[in-house]
């Protein structure tokens, strides 16, 4: 254990003194140990999406998710609360959650019978008058993560360290609102998620979806040529080759310590008219919470494609070439062990708009592009399968060689101009951005040196530098 | 979910029956090959094809297992058409280089509609890819329907019932249906 743990240390050190100059460790992307510390040192105290409130109508309702590999029930209980229990009986560990999705008022262990309110406390066991008699139930109830949401989105963290949901989105707010809360009744998730495992690693995709927009003409090619769809508001823009990425902006958000809390790849037309191909009736929905500059900016946007540090990707767009949309999607990247992943996918919409049967095929179809059955995904994942497994190599760990992030550094990039408009918001935002400039993925790995400099939580909760 | 009627209500004869396995082989035969523009022309132009989500519930929830508004993929004849172009290209990581798929059908169940037959199969379709000793399972069942032309079989619609909730191979193309 020792060994292995200075090995991680040492491929962590190497990150910090790689970040310095725009490059990072490859090996990172596949390897035991540090895959090992990400569980306890960054999948605890960093806030993981678990679901949405639109989930949960009814008391009673739970779902199925997890928070690093650990096997959560996200439940909403009697009074309207929301829990989130590890699914481990208090008496002997046993998982009693069978299903990924319900509605009940009790949970109760096929092992030998303790049964647990939808609240997390215990109600009783079989024959607890006689064999339990000393017990007070009210000392036992399941292990529960701390919750916190933030326009419907439900984040849990295993230890309460470290600033609020709120605070650790910082500037991501001002996009978020735009992406999730850009109508009164607010989004909606619509079926069952898309749900797919992949050999690559959970920070892979999460710096693809943080602003990588460079991928986009090498790996996605084949879509963009279909010939007999009809490509909506992306007609109106010049090709893509002529194009050469303007239009496109890089935000990169802090959180409010001044660190790296998300980033975004989003697409602007310069025109109020494009509602990112939504029917224009969206806007008699607009949400008079938003500010004018909220409006304007998705009034212009064709996409937002993002990470919230760690693992949770936010999508909101129409799919280039008419592979369909306008959609908004939540993922996660859940970590299923060193360069193995398995992705979540959620659909969602305005909820005006769910029983407008011509919107949501559209809607479905921007969905579907972006899923192992989709004409665009299915191309990323096997190129990420790769990376996996050339990142677990001993060439790469020998050599202690290192990749590159250093678009947009001193003297590596031009036009990467920050836009006047006050429409782009807070975050450092740069025309050209995600095309020509690499700060997301610096800025994303940054976060996770922070997290992973800093130690495990200790098991009491206070922070430790072992 | 496409429930089996007993044989008694819809049986074909032994003549049709082996029309159609024959037809399904032949058609599985063009997907193997990545024959896809044959393969696209026994095709109807009101044709259909989905791949439902599958969840994991209990017995007896009012939640379907298969969903009724989710798919991996749900693509009409125009979509379709997109697909097989696509899957030509150099530019189309997913299949470049190409699987080796190997379709096994089994379980052929036939029915006669209205329309033509309706046909059930159970289906492994074997998936190996690249040069490495890893391969794939797709376990499903499938229910397509079938119209008797002059020019013979052709398929009007398609749904593909997969048997996992996690789709463990790395992505779903029209070959592996």
């Amino acid at each position: 254990m020792a060994k292995s743990l200075s090995h991680a240390e040492r491929l962590i050190e190497q990150t910090g003194t790689d970040l310095e100059n725009g490059e990072f460790p490859l090996k990172i992307l596949n390897d035991e140990s540090i895959y090992h510390e990400e569980l306890r040192r960054i999948f605890t105290r960093s806030w993981n999406y678990l679901g949405h409130t639109s989930e949960f109508e009814e008391p009673g309702d739970y779902v199925r998710r997890h928070i690093g590999e650990d096997p959560y029930i996200l439940t909403l209980d009697e009074t309207g609360e929301l829990h989130a229990f590890l699914d481990s009986c208090q008496h002997r560990g046993a998982q009693f959650c069978t299903a990924d999705k319900g509605n009940t008022s009790h949970f109760r262990c096929p092992y030998h019978g303790w049964t647990y309110k939808n609240n997390g406390d215990l109600q009783g066991m079989p024959h607890m008058g006689e064999s339990y008699q000393a017990l007070d139930t009210d000392d036992v109830s399941l292990e529960e993560a701390y919750l916190d949401t933030y326009k419907g989105l439900i984040f849990g963290r295993i230890v309460d360290e470290g600033p609020s949901l709120e605070e650790s989105l910082g500037d991501l707010t001002y996009y978020l609102d735009v992406m999730f809360d850009i109508t009164e009744e607010g989004m909606t998730v619509v079926t069952d998620a898309h749900r797919w495992e992949s050999d690559h690693d959970w920070k892979t995709s999460a710096d693809n979806f943080a602003g990588d927009n460079y991928h986009v003409l090498t790996t996605h090619q084949a879509g963009f040529e279909a010939e007999n769809i009809d490509r909506g508001p992306w007609e109106e823009l010049p090709p893509m080759e002529e194009r050469k990425g303007k239009y496109n902006h890089l935000a990169v958000a802090e959180d409010d310590e001044g660190n790296y809390a998300g980033s975004l790849s989003l697409m602007v037309s310069y025109d109020n008219d494009t509602l990112m191909g939504y029917p224009e009736k969206l806007r008699d929905h607009f949400n008079p919470e938003l500010s004018e500059e909220q409006i304007e900016l998705f009034s212009q946007s064709l996409y937002y494609f993002g990470t919230v540090f760690p693992n949770t990707t936010i999508i909101h767009a129409i799919q280039a070439g008419g592979w369909g949309g306008p959609w908004a999607c939540i993922r996660k990247w859940q970590p299923r062990g060193p360069g193995e992943t398995e992705v979540i996918s959620w659909w969602l919409v305005p909820k005006e708009l769910e029983d407008d049967e011509e919107f949501m095929e559209r809607s479905y179809r921007g969905w579907e592009s972006l899923s192992p059955g989709g004409a665009f995904e299915s191309d990323d994942l096997s190129i990420w399968n790769g990376i996996s497994d050339s990142s677990k190599s001993v060439t790469l760990e020998t050599r202690e060689t290192s990749g590159n992030m250093q678009q947009g550094m001193d003297g590596m990039s031009d036009g990467l101009e920050e836009p006047e408009d006050p429409m782009f918001g807070p975050a450092e935002v740069t025309e050209y951005g995600g095309y020509y400039d690499e700060r997301h993925s610096r800025g994303l790995l940054r976060a996770w040196y922070r997290q992973m400099s800093k130690g495990r939580p200790q098991p009491n909760g206070d922070e430790s530098d072992e | 979910m496409n429930e089996m009627s007993p044989p008694s209500a819809g049986g074909v004869s032994p003549e049709t029956q082996r029309e159609i396995e024959q037809f399904l082989y032949y058609e599985a035969d063009l997907l193997d090959r990545f024959a896809l523009e044959e393969w696209f022309g026994l095709l109807t132009e009101d044709f259909t094809i989905r791949a439902p989500i599958r969840s994991y519930t209990h017995p007896g929830t009012e939640h379907p297992e298969f969903s009724e508004d989710g798919y991996y993929i749900k693509n009409g004849h125009t979509m379709v058409r997109e697909r097989v172009t696509r899957l030509k290209k150099e530019y189309a990581w997913a299949e470049n280089p190409r699987s080796r798929v190997r379709h096994v059908l089994g379980n052929v169940y036939v029915t006669e509609t209205d329309e033509g037959y309706d046909v059930i199969n159970n289906q492994h379709v074997y998936r190996s890819k690249g040069d490495t000793a890893d391969n794939d399972t797709i376990s499903a069942q499938r229910e397509t329907t079938l119209c008797d032309t002059d020019d013979g079989f052709r398929i009007a619609d398609r749904t593909v019932y997969l048997d996992d909730s996690i789709v463990s191979t790395d992505n779903i193309t029209l070959p592996l249906l």
